[in-house]
């Protein structure tokens, strides 16, 4: 139960901004203890009061006791009569005031055309007594009412009536007043309220900014300490935060950078030994192959009746096969083309072989009106390489086309095949498929490769390269 | 915590109970019924502003007591301010019987035949006197002396509060009002004594009877007081009683006070009052204080 209102309090409570929260612990406050201040001092004035006219009931019927003993023996009624009037003139709260003769008659009374008879037997009070006070409930509100024995009841009784009517009406004075101090310390209160919330929230705006700032990356941003307090203290570990992460993010990319150093490196290298390769066995391996094949074809030729003739032939057969192996190799580790024709001719070298060799139709479209720089044109070159042999291997694709065209400064190009597809989201494929490495190649150059496929609706890689910073370097 | 404390707070205020005896409309007026005709068969007793008249109740309640067992049917007290309305009364037949002073019983006796009943007896006289009295730091030596003073009466046709003080001025060749600054009347004997003891006035002559009275109540006021002057005797306030009073009733009335020194019974209410015993009385003893009125009447009449 108590939970469930604690939850539903919260619901409530937790929504709101923390703005509302401070006016909401001020206003509460100021309304909870108004409201007890007004109900205890209502309770605690009522009660002061209610004594106060009981004793001044008791006073005014001791008075006037003590000023009727002569009159009434001697039988002055109007001096009597003159003595009751003034009792209830001279003081506001006294209702009415009369005397009774020892037979219980009325001698005197300060009603005027006749006499509340129900009165009579409310109060009385014993010779001896000093004084008997009743509280009686009247239709103008309750009336203290006194009896006091006029010299032990042998002259009568004198009975003074006091009511609370001035009490009620201060009463409602006091919590009228009670009630507008509370309005304006509840003004003051918001006033104050809005201002600790100035002072509490503009600290956790300013870091709320400069944290939304370090998501962006930004780690410059450092936020002001506004006060010596916790919000103060989490201004400075903001700020350290912001330092260390700025520390870690230059680290990251002085390494990001010498990875990149690196690989630029080893791939540099890497075509370079393959080129080296390449060249060793268009030059010597096969020269030498070919002198060979000639040598064989002479020792046919020159002994044709000789017994090692068809030995010779087959030899010849097995260099020939060699040599176009050699030549095949040579061209795959470093096409000559590449270095002598640049990209275009190269590429559309590698779609006619692979188009002739795999059976799959290949569209290639190349735009291309000059040579680009060497580094990008290998990145290109062995990118669309590595995508032909994706496609062979896993695409089970019926067609493919390559697009290389150059808009601005901006090389671009598109490797499409109509295959299976698969889902780029997982990282696996990536993996798997090489993509890592084309990706790699593309951002070396400060360029990005975007692959876009899905399973069953093909593959598009599209790699976007630009050539102002390249050729400025 | 605030509201805590508050909720305590409120919880800790005393709620206090109050009962209420009852409910009325005090706009709900109804007249009042004509009192029931004062009990017709009440021996009416009147007692003349000798001493104030609360003074009177609690002295004169014994004796009151007393009668109405003795007579068997209640006793009503009638007092009135001054000696006059007493006198009219009785006169009148509203009073059977009545303590009145001694110019008053002169004064009824002369003009509407008042009768003398019986007189109460102190010391074992049946005389009284005049005493001037002044503030016990006073200088006055007598009525001389508190010229150009303030004085107290007592009653204005009282004889030892008004008519013997006059006397003494006339004596020297004044009308009081000439003599002294102010003249007060405080319509008893011992509102005038106390009136002296609290600087009210400079001089007041007063009933011996009263003053020694008042003396024996209350030690305290010889230290304030003194007298300066004795007046001649004069015959004691008597009871009196209406002249168309029926003579069994005089006789039983008569008897009865008459006997009240014998009665064990009475001795309370006598004592109360300050008298000994009744005894029987006749007019003569007071010509000395009717030929001293006279002599102020002709006096008050140039």
């Amino acid at each position: 139960m108590m939970k469930k209102i604690f939850e539903k309090f919260w619901s409530i409570a937790g929504a709101v901004s923390v703005c509302t929260k401070i006016l909401g612990i001020v206003l509460g406050s100021t309304l909870l203890l108004g409201t007890g201040v007004i109900f205890q001092a209502r309770a605690a004035f009522q009660a002061t009061m209610m004594r106060l006219l009981e004793e001044q009931s008791i006073s005014a019927a001791r008075d006037l006791a003590a000023r009727a003993a002569d009159p009434i023996l001697l039988n002055d009624l109007v001096y009597l009569q003159n003595l009751l009037d003034e009792t209830v003139k001279n003081s506001p709260n006294v209702r009415y005031a009369f005397l009774l003769d020892p037979q219980g008659q009325i001698i005197a009374h300060t009603f005027h055309g006749g006499f509340p008879l129900a009165l009579l037997s409310l109060n009385t009070v014993a010779a001896t007594s000093h004084h008997h006070t009743v509280l009686i409930r009247t239709n103008e509100g309750l009336v203290w009412d006194t009896a006091v024995p006029i010299l032990n009841r042998k002259v009568g009784i004198a009975r003074v009536g006091v009511t609370d009517l001035s009490v009620q009406r201060v009463l409602s004075e006091l919590t009228l007043q009670l009630g507008l101090t509370m309005l304006v310390v509840s003004v003051a209160g918001i006033l104050v309220a809005a201002l600790l919330t100035l002072i509490l929230t503009r600290p956790i705006q300013e870091l709320l900014q400069a944290t939304r700032e370090v998501a962006k990356g930004n780690f410059a941003v450092r936020v002001k300490r506004w006060a010596d307090d916790e919000l103060g203290d989490l201004a400075d570990a903001f700020n350290q935060m912001s330092e260390q992460l700025a520390l870690t993010e230059n680290l990251r990319r002085e390494r990001e950078w010498l990875r990149r150093q690196l690989l630029e490196k080893v791939i540099a290298s890497q075509e370079e030994e393959r080129r080296r390769i390449a060249r060793e066995l268009h030059d010597s391996t096969s020269q030498n192959l070919t002198s060979l094949i000639v040598g064989l074809r002479m020792i046919e030729e020159n002994c044709r009746q000789c017994p090692a003739q068809p030995k010779a032939l087959e030899l010849r057969a097995v260099a020939s096969r060699t040599l176009e192996e050699v030549h095949e190799l040579s061209l795959r580790l470093r096409p000559r083309i590449l270095d002598d024709l640049g990209l275009a001719a190269a590429l559309e070298r590698l779609a006619a072989e692979w188009e002739a060799r795999y059976k799959i139709p290949i569209d290639v479209a190349i735009r291309l009106n000059e040579r680009l720089p060497g580094a990008v044109e290998t990145a290109i070159y062995r990118i669309v390489q590595e995508a032909l042999t994706n496609i062979v291997r896993h695409a089970q694709a019926h067609s493919a086309s390559i697009l290389i065209e150059r808009r601005g400064n901006m090389l671009r190009a598109i490797i499409e095949d109509d295959g299976i597809g698969f889902d780029p989201q997982t990282r696996f494929g990536e993996h798997h498929l090489g993509l890592l490495g084309m990706r790699e190649r593309a951002e070396l150059l400060g360029g990005k490769l975007v692959i876009e496929s899905a399973p069953g609706a093909g593959t598009s890689l599209l790699i976007e390269i630009p050539l102002s910073t390249l050729s400025s370097e | 915590m605030l509201t805590f404390i508050t909720l305590l707070v409120i919880a800790c205020v005393p709620t206090q109970k109050l009962t209420i005896a009852g409910n009325v409309d005090l706009n709900d007026l109804q007249p009042l019924a004509t009192p029931a005709n004062r009990q017709t068969s009440a021996l009416r007793v009147a007692i003349a502003a000798v001493i104030s008249p609360k003074g009177t109740v609690e002295s004169y309640a014994p004796l009151l007591r007393y009668l109405e067992e003795k007579l068997n049917r209640p006793v009503e007290l009638i007092q009135r301010r001054t000696y006059m309305e007493i006198n009219d009364l009785i006169a009148h037949g509203q009073v059977d019987m009545a303590f009145v002073c001694t110019s008053a019983y002169i004064q009824g006796h002369d003009t509407f035949g008042m009768e003398l009943l019986v007189a109460p007896q102190v010391n074992g006289k049946t005389t009284y006197n005049s005493f001037l009295i002044v503030p016990a730091n006073s200088l006055a030596r007598s009525m001389a002396d508190l010229r150009g003073k303030v004085f107290a009466f007592t009653d204005p046709i009282s004889l030892s509060g008004r008519v013997y003080p006059t006397y003494l001025v006339q004596q020297l060749g004044f009308t009081p009002e000439e003599f002294f600054s102010r003249t007060f009347y405080t319509y008893s004997h011992d509102e005038a004594i106390r009136a002296i003891a609290s600087g009210l006035a400079d001089g007041a002559a007063v009933d011996s009877l009263v003053y020694a009275f008042m003396l024996e109540r209350d030690p305290a006021l010889r230290e304030k007081l003194k007298v300066i002057h004795t007046s001649p005797d004069f015959g004691i306030p008597p009871v009196v009683v209406n002249p168309a009073i029926r003579p069994q009733i005089k006789h039983e009335l008569k008897s009865i006070l008459l006997e009240m020194a014998n009665d064990a019974a009475a001795q309370e209410a006598l004592k109360s009052i300050g008298v000994e015993r009744f005894v029987p009385i006749s007019d003569e003893i007071y010509q000395s204080a009717r030929e001293l009125m006279r002599t102020l009447l002709l006096f008050n009449q140039p």
